[in-house]
C-alpha cells in the first residue's frame, strides 16, 4: 500500500496535468472574449481551488487537535497550510500572468486579489508562527488558534467579487462554459488535487518526524560511555 | 470588455512553465527535505 502510494500518486499527479494541459492547450476552444489567453485558467482555477482546499484541512485540523489534542492532527494542519502558501502563490503568480493580457496590468487592489494577500500572509503568519514558538505542546495549541483566525480569510476570498465587485470576474459554472473547456478544467483540477495529496503525504511524514525530534530525550552530556 | 484579445500565447506558455516547474521544484524540495536526518 505505502510503495503503491509512494510511486502511483506522483504518477497519476504527472500523468494527469499532462493530460490536462494538452485538452487544455490544443482542444479546449478559445474564449469568445479572452480568446485563446482564457487557456491560463486551466492552472490558474485548480490552484485556487487547492489553496483554498488546504487552508480548509488546516481549519478542520486545528479544531481537531483544539477539541482531542491529537498531534497528528496538528501534523495535518501543518503540511496543508505549507501546501496551502505554496498553491496559493502559485496562483497568485497565474493570475497576475493572466491580468497583464486581460486587464492591462500585473497586479491591482481588486478585492479578489486583495483578500487572497491577506489571507497568503495570515497563513505565512501561522508557518512562521511555528517556527518561532520552542515548546511542541504550546506551539500546536497556538497555531491551531491562528489557523483558526486566517482560515476566515477563505468565505472572504470566495464571496469577495459577489459582495464588492471589482475586476476580476464572477466564477464560471459548467453550463456558463463549452464542454472541452470544463472537461480541460476538470482534467487539471483532479491532477491538482493528486499532487495536492502527494505534497501533503511527503510534508506530513517531515511533521510527524519534527514531533518525534521534539519528544526525543537530549542526549547524555559528556559523550557516550 | 470590449474587443478580443488577440494572441497572448508568450503569456499562456508562461504560465504553463510557471506551473509545471513550480510543481517539480516544490516536489524536489519536498522529497529532499523528507530524506534530512
Amino acid at each position: 500500500m505505502q510503495r503503491a502510494l509512494n510511486l502511483g500518486l506522483p504518477a497519476l499527479a504527472v500523468l494527469t496535468v499532462a493530460v490536462g494541459g494538452y485538452v487544455g492547450l490544443a482542444v479546449a476552444p478559445p474564449d469568445r472574449d479572452m480568446n485563446d489567453v482564457a487557456r491560463i485558467m486551466y492552472v490558474h482555477v485548480p490552484a485556487a481551488w487547492m489553496s483554498l482546499m488546504a487552508f480548509m484541512v488546516t481549519l478542520v485540523a486545528s479544531i481537531v487537535y483544539l477539541m482531542r489534542e491529537k498531534t497528528k492532527a496538528d501534523a495535518v494542519a501543518e503540511a496543508s497550510a505549507e501546501v496551502g502558501v505554496f498553491f496559493g502563490f502559485l496562483l497568485v503568480v497565474l493570475g497576475s500572468v493572466w491580468a497583464r493580457p486581460t486587464w492591462g496590468v500585473w497586479w491591482t487592489w481588486d478585492p479578489r486579489l486583495t483578500t487572497v494577500t491577506v489571507t497568503l500572509l495570515a497563513f505565512c503568519g501561522y508557518l512562521a508562527l511555528r517556527r518561532f514558538v520552542e515548546d511542541a505542546e504550546r506551539r500546536a495549541t497556538w497555531a491551531a488558534v491562528a489557523a483558526i483566525v486566517a482560515a476566515a480569510g477563505v468565505p472572504l476570498i470566495w464571496f469577495s467579487v459577489q459582495w464588492w465587485g471589482g475586476m476580476h470576474q464572477l466564477q464560471s459554472t459548467p453550463e456558463t462554459v463549452a464542454r472541452p473547456m470544463a472537461t480541460a478544467l476538470r482534467i487539471n483540477a483532479f491532477g491538482f488535487l493528486f499532487f495536492y495529496l502527494w505534497f501533503l503525504r511527503l510534508r506530513y511524514q517531515i511533521a510527524l518526524r519534527r514531533q518525534a525530534a521534539d519528544l526525543a530525550e537530549p542526549p547524555p552530556k559528556g559523550g557516550a560511555p | 470588455m470590449t474587443g478580443t484579445i488577440a494572441g497572448g500565447w508568450e503569456f499562456i506558455w508562461a504560465a504553463y512553465i510557471i506551473t509545471w516547474l513550480a510543481l517539480a521544484g516544490y516536489a524536489a524540495s519536498l522529497f529532499w527535505r523528507g530524506k534530512e536526518p
